[in-house]
């Protein structure tokens, strides 16, 4: 490689970099740092709200809210694992008009292309003594908060 | 001295204002009637926009029934939906407590505003569809072949730039079908292995469809897509003129040439005819540069046509059928507006846009395959059709040879009976599951009717192949193969899918909700 040859590589190598490194640096912005949606985290009603060995749907969180006798509360989600429709409630579990996944009452996929189990979430108390359930934190399936 | 001087500059004023009119006009247009061969060459080099056709155009070129005049027709329809989409964007607010609004706005309050809506939206419909059949023309008549490989892919690019602007049209309105097909649709792009998940995020602003989402789409929509489409059709434009026109049969090149390009058996005298041998690099062909050929004697010319009138007269005449054809039908058929969107309930069925209901079938059986796996492959499978499938016989002719139609017809036969057979095994029995209820994803993925279908179309690819011996023929079989499956998924999804996406035949009833 001559001197000519090198000092345009050279050239050309600055060039792309500055290039692609502004085209990155502009691109991050792009990529939201402050998200303006509402919390994933419910207070959804005290304990006693809930009726024993029910399912109560809240359509508005996309949640369904266990109150077992035996094992205590948990939420499991209403969004369908395959690609996001609403499920409903059905007498075997739950099902989703999409594409005809059904689920347990556990959430178990039973048929249909959903990839994976509907997700169960974090039921916690708060301080007031409302349940609350945080939609961001899975927990695995058999977690509930024991009443 | 000075008083003769400002009278000759009166007569001069006068004079020129006199002859305003004629010099504007002649400035402006540049040429009278175009009476020679001359003049029509000319106006070619002259006017900025019939400077992007030739002056001389093959008769080939000019044949409808080799064309079919689709690129052209795809043309005219992107030109529609900038003018209207611009139109539109005057009343469009992307905000989505204003879309929705707005759209009743334009149905109700702004003067043919419904009319602009439904323009604008057939006339996607309208290019999505003409968009695929170009391609189906340029694969059957072979002319991805070299030269022209590149263009080929380029093509492709434009064909999947075309479905992101109908894509990210959809979202506008924001209605129930808006919302559930962006649910839907970056819900399969989170699929994506590896960065699925940041990319979805990218695409929403953030984790749910919204206000952010919509901003974005809308972006892509106005600005990005179109600008992208617009430089690609640039290049896809600039190529065909680069390539030699439009693309013909060896025969109707030059008689020179061909010799030169087929074997010496069609003509035993062949060799000593090589005076002008096709040339690698650059000559001229067609009054201008174009790779590969060399100047023909004689015959050039009178295979040739002035571009004016042929060919300009012919784009005008499908300018103004593809305008009166859209405009009729959007008098008639008003374009598809849901309720308002809501995030709580899906529609049931939730459907997309027609051209991706046979995306959507495919996905309703598995979410990876049907909405990664497979596009891509279709997407690298597409592109790769040039470089694989390169031999020179048949460039130009429609099929190839009659073998090549009987294997197509074999080829579109044998899809749609497998697919039939699949879809109807999957509903008889219930799927995987059904028998193994614990079956790990990937089986899922793997025996369902979508993967299966592509499973058999490249077995057939290499059976045909083998027993041709034509890498050709194969190739348009799988093709066939390819077509008939997307045509087939398609109308499954749009006509035969009902509430929860059960199978209900054209004259059976969906239930009451
Ligand atoms: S989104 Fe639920 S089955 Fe497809």
């Amino acid at each position: 490689m001559n001197r000519r040859h090198f000092l345009s590589k050279l050239g050309w190598t600055s060039f792309w970099t500055a290039v692609v490194g502004m085209v990155a640096g502009l691109a991050r912005s792009m990529y939201p740092n402050v998200l303006y949606e509402p919390s994933r985290k419910y207070k959804v009603g005290y304990p006693a709200d809930f009726a024993r060995d029910v399912v109560t749907p809240l359509p508005g969180e996309k949640l369904f809210i266990y109150n077992d006798s035996k094992q205590g509360f948990y939420a499991i989600s209403g969004i369908c694992t395959h690609l996001g429709c609403v499920v409903s409630k059905t007498q075997e579990g739950f099902f989703c008009p999409c594409h005809g996944s059904r689920f347990d009452h556990s959430g178990k996929v039973k048929a249909g292309p959903a990839p994976r189990p509907l997700p169960w979430y974090r039921v916690s108390l708060a301080l007031d003594g409302q349940l609350v359930v945080d939609a961001g934190e899975e927990v695995k399936p058999g977690t509930t908060l024991p009443i | 001295m000075g008083n003769r001087k400002s009278h000759g500059m009166m007569q001069e004023f006068w004079r020129n204002a006199r002859a305003l009119p004629g010099n504007v006009w002649r400035s402006t247009i540049r040429h009278g009637p175009l009476d020679t061969d001359l003049d029509r060459a000319e106006v070619m080099n002259q006017n900025f926009f019939l400077h992007i056709l030739p002056v001389s155009v093959h008769r080939n070129t000019l044949r409808f029934s080799y064309s079919l005049g689709l690129g052209a027709i795809a043309f005219i329809l992107f030109l529609i939906l900038i003018g209207t989409g611009i139109i539109l964007m005057f009343y469009y607010v992307p905000a989505v407590d204003q879309a929705y609004p707005r759209m009743k706005d334009l149905e109700f309050v702004v003067s043919n505003g419904k009319l602009l809506r439904n323009l604008h939206r057939w006339a996607a419909h309208g290019m999505v569809a003409v968009v695929f059949l170009h391609m189906c023309r340029v694969f059957y008549t072979g002319s991805f072949r070299p030269p022209r490989e590149f263009n080929w892919v380029v093509g492709v690019v434009l064909f999947f730039l075309t479905l992101g602007l109908s894509f990210t049209g959809y979202l506008l309105p924001w209605d129930q079908l808006a919302f559930w097909a962006i649910t839907v649709g970056t819900n399969i792009v989170a699929y994506l292995p590896g960065v699925g998940k940041q990319l979805r995020f990218l695409l929403l602003g953030g984790n749910e469809v919204g206000q952010e989402a919509l901003i974005r789409f809308y972006v892509l929509h106005i600005a990005i897509l179109p600008v992208l489409a617009l430089i690609v059709l640039g290049v896809h434009f600039w190529r065909i003129r680069k390539d030699g026109g439009l693309s013909r049969p060896e025969e109707a090149e030059s008689p020179l040439v061909s010799m030169t390009a087929t074997p010496a058996s069609r003509d035993p005298a062949g060799g000593s005819l090589q005076i002008f041998p096709a040339d690698p690099r650059k000559t001229y062909g067609l009054m201008e540069l174009v790779k590969g050929r060399t100047p023909m004697v004689d015959r050039g010319p009178e295979d040739t046509l002035t571009a004016w009138p042929h060919l300009v007269f012919r784009l005008f005449t499908l300018s103004l059928l593809t305008l009166v054809i859209f405009l009729i039908v959007s008098l008639f058929f008003d374009a598809p507006l849901k309720e308002l969107a809501n995030p709580n309930f899906p529609e049931n069925p939730a459907k997309a846009p027609w051209y991706f209901l046979g995306l959507q079938e495919l996905v309703s059986y598995s979410a990876f395959m049907g909405g990664v796996f497979i596009p891509t492959l279709t997407v690298v499978a597409l592109m790769l059709i040039p470089y694989i499938d390169r031999g020179p016989a048949g460039t130009g002719v429609w099929f190839h040879s009659r073998r090549a139609r009987k294997i197509a017809l074999l080829s579109a036969i044998l899809t749609t009976a497998v697919i039939w057979l699949l879809l109807f095994a999957n509903m008889r029995t219930g799927g995987v599951r059904r028998f193994y209820p614990d079956s790990p994803q990937w089986l899922i993925d793997l025996l369902n009717p979508g993967t299966l279908t592509v499973l058999y179309l490249v077995v057939f690819f290499f059976i045909a192949g083998y027993l041709t011996d034509s890498l050709r023929e194969a190739s348009i079989g799988l093709f066939t193969g390819f077509l008939i499956g997307f045509t087939l998924f398609t109308v499954i999804g749009v006509f035969l899918r009902g509430p929860n996406w059960e199978f209900y035949w054209f004259w059976q009833s969906w239930p009451a909700p």
